[in-house]
């Protein structure tokens, strides 16, 4: 009981913390902002105030730095994945990563440049054309740490020791709380990220990356030099999808997610055909579809956790919606909820 | 035949003695496709499998350029594409749906149960047909339903095509983004340009 009282207590005081710092934090940034080009200095950035500078330092550090770093990725009740990731640059500027799955028959991917080849067990190795490797880590946040600033609010929260290192943490939470809570902890010296923990919103641990191991090397990983002579997999060549007249709407989304893209095409597996739509907010990723619902009629909501992701399947009248991401069930049955047709004009 | 399958089950399972001539499977796409299933049962049964398969990516994306013929350039079909042209014919194989439809089952036993708490709450009328260790449970945010037995199976295909559908457009997103960005310039652009 008394342990009890002291968690409500405890989570009580974090939210007083986190509410007086957020206020904080926001002040710090609006009044920062001219100093942003004074930090830049690199004998200054040993100095870092506030958590949008600290963001700035992981980029720039992911996209720069040779390393070499080992993380688990650990899910409540289910196995740990562990990974091998690599990034270097090398002499051309040429940035180049690889992910590797170290358990079970594995998976892999490697990046060139703007060329992503995935080697997976089951399927003929491919190559797509893409920035970041789609991974267990947010890629779309690891390139552009402040596309996330509409749809979160960044809280310092202190210094801890995470793998062995200094480490800076980093409370992330969605301004309207309708998406999971991050705690990001970033190396104090490199700015590389070590730990990245997503809560849900009673502040349970969904999904946790640990980086167990991280090197730092002055030069390319020698796994880079051989990877540039081997020849990849033939690009498939994937045109972006023009717009279309737009059929149907969602009435609600949170705050700072934006619509990415729009079509229509056929599932994998089953071969329906399905309007869809993929949204984000920088960190997380929503897809939205509809289908008619011939085949798996039911007329319950199907509500699923795969992963950290939530499933929902609604019928709605004689179609089917269905919502996938790692949001919260609340999230995806009110955006489910907001589907609507559009008036042809 | 028998034999032939015999002796490339051990090859998979590494306990081949010397009677397995790999050319074999090179040369036979029917050999090709068990090869592909054996591995599959092999990494099924050693519980190696990945948590997300993408086995049709290029089926999928074939079919979405089936969709989307204005997006290639004129007088090109996606049959001329290199890669594709490849892939889909054999993807495209009775036997790679019957392999989808088997990893289904395998990759749905991570779901875990949503509001375990509240369940326990809530009366059941009749004793739960599933939802057992490792099973599905749909639960609804108001409610709790059990769901007919015989469409377990078609909702497990069809919860695990959404699943790797949505890992699918994930990978394909840059790809977007970056016109995104291209639409972005190019309106600044003309902004200033006026």
């Amino acid at each position: 009981m008394s342990k009890h009282l002291a968690s409500t207590f405890f989570t009580l005081l974090t939210l007083l913390t986190g509410s007086v710092g957020e206020a904080f934090a926001q002040e710090e940034t609006t009044t920062s902002s001219s100093d942003v080009t004074v930090n830049d200095t690199p004998a200054q950035s040993t100095a870092l105030v506030t958590p949008e500078q600290w963001l700035e330092k992981m980029g720039n550090a992911l996209s720069t730095l040779n390393f070499e770093a080992s993380f688990v990725v650990l899910r409540p009740g289910l196995d740990s994945e562990p990974y091998l990731w690599r990034h270097g640059v090398m002499d051309d500027g040429t940035q180049v990563e690889q992910l590797n799955l170290l358990n079970g028959p594995g998976r892999e991917a490697v990046r060139v440049g703007s060329k992503v080849s995935y080697f997976e067990p089951n399927v003929q190795p491919y190559t797509l054309a893409s920035d970041t490797i789609n991974g267990p880590l947010p890629d779309e946040f690891l390139a552009n740490p402040m596309g996330m600033i509409d749809a979160y609010e960044l809280v310092l929260v202190g210094k801890s020791r995470v793998s062995g290192r200094a480490a800076q943490q980093i409370r992330v939470v969605s301004k309207d709380r309708s998406r999971f809570g991050f705690n990001l902890w970033l190396d104090q010296d490199s700015g590389l990220i070590l730990k990245l923990d997503m809560l849900d919103l009673k502040g349970q641990l969904l999904e946790q990356i640990q980086v167990t191991e991280l090197d730092i090397t002055d030069k390319p990983n020698p796994f880079f030099d051989r990877l540039m002579a081997a020849s990849l997999p033939e690009k498939i060549d994937i045109a972006p999808v023009p717009d279309r007249p737009k059929r149907w709407a969602v009435g609600y989304l949170p705050e700072g997610m934006k619509e990415v893209k729009r079509d229509i095409h056929r599932l994998p597996i089953t071969g329906n055909v399905v309007e869809y739509m993929l949204f984000s907010d920088g960190l997380v990723d929503v897809s939205v579809y509809l289908q008619n619902s011939d085949e798996v009629a039911s007329d319950q909501d199907i509500l699923v956790r795969h992963e950290a992701n939530t499933l929902l399947i609604r019928k709605v009248d004689n179609l089917q919606v269905t919502v996938v991401g790692k949001v919260p069930p609340q999230t995806a049955v009110e955006i489910a909820a907001s589907l609507h047709i559009l008036e042809q004009p | 035949m028998t034999q032939q399958n015999e002796n490339l089950s051990a090859f998979v399972d590494g306990e081949h003695d010397g009677q397995f001539n790999l050319s074999d499977v090179l040369n036979d796409s029917a050999m090709a496709g068990k090869w592909q299933r054996y591995h599959l049962m092999r990494d099924t049964l050693r519980k190696e499998m990945p948590s997300e398969l993408n086995l049709d990516l290029s089926a999928s994306i074939a079919a979405a350029l089936e969709l989307e013929p204005t997006i290639l350039a004129p007088k090109r079909s996606w049959r001329d594409l290199p890669v594709v042209a490849q892939v889909v014919p054999f993807a495209r194989q009775a036997g790679q749906l019957a392999v989808a439809a088997s990893v289904a089952v395998a990759v749905i036993i991570g779901v875990q149960n949503y509001n375990q708490p509240e369940q326990q709450l809530q009366p059941y009328t009749s004793a739960p047909t599933f939802g057992v260790a490792g099973g599905m449970s749909p639960v609804s945010l108001e409610q709790t339903r059990v769901l007919p037995q015989e469409n377990m199976m078609e909702q497990r295909r069809s919860i695990n095509a959404y699943l790797t559908d949505h890992q699918q457009q994930m990978r394909l997103k840059t790809i977007q983004l970056q016109k995104q960005a291209e639409q972005q310039e190019k309106l600044e652009l003309e902004q200033t340009s006026r």
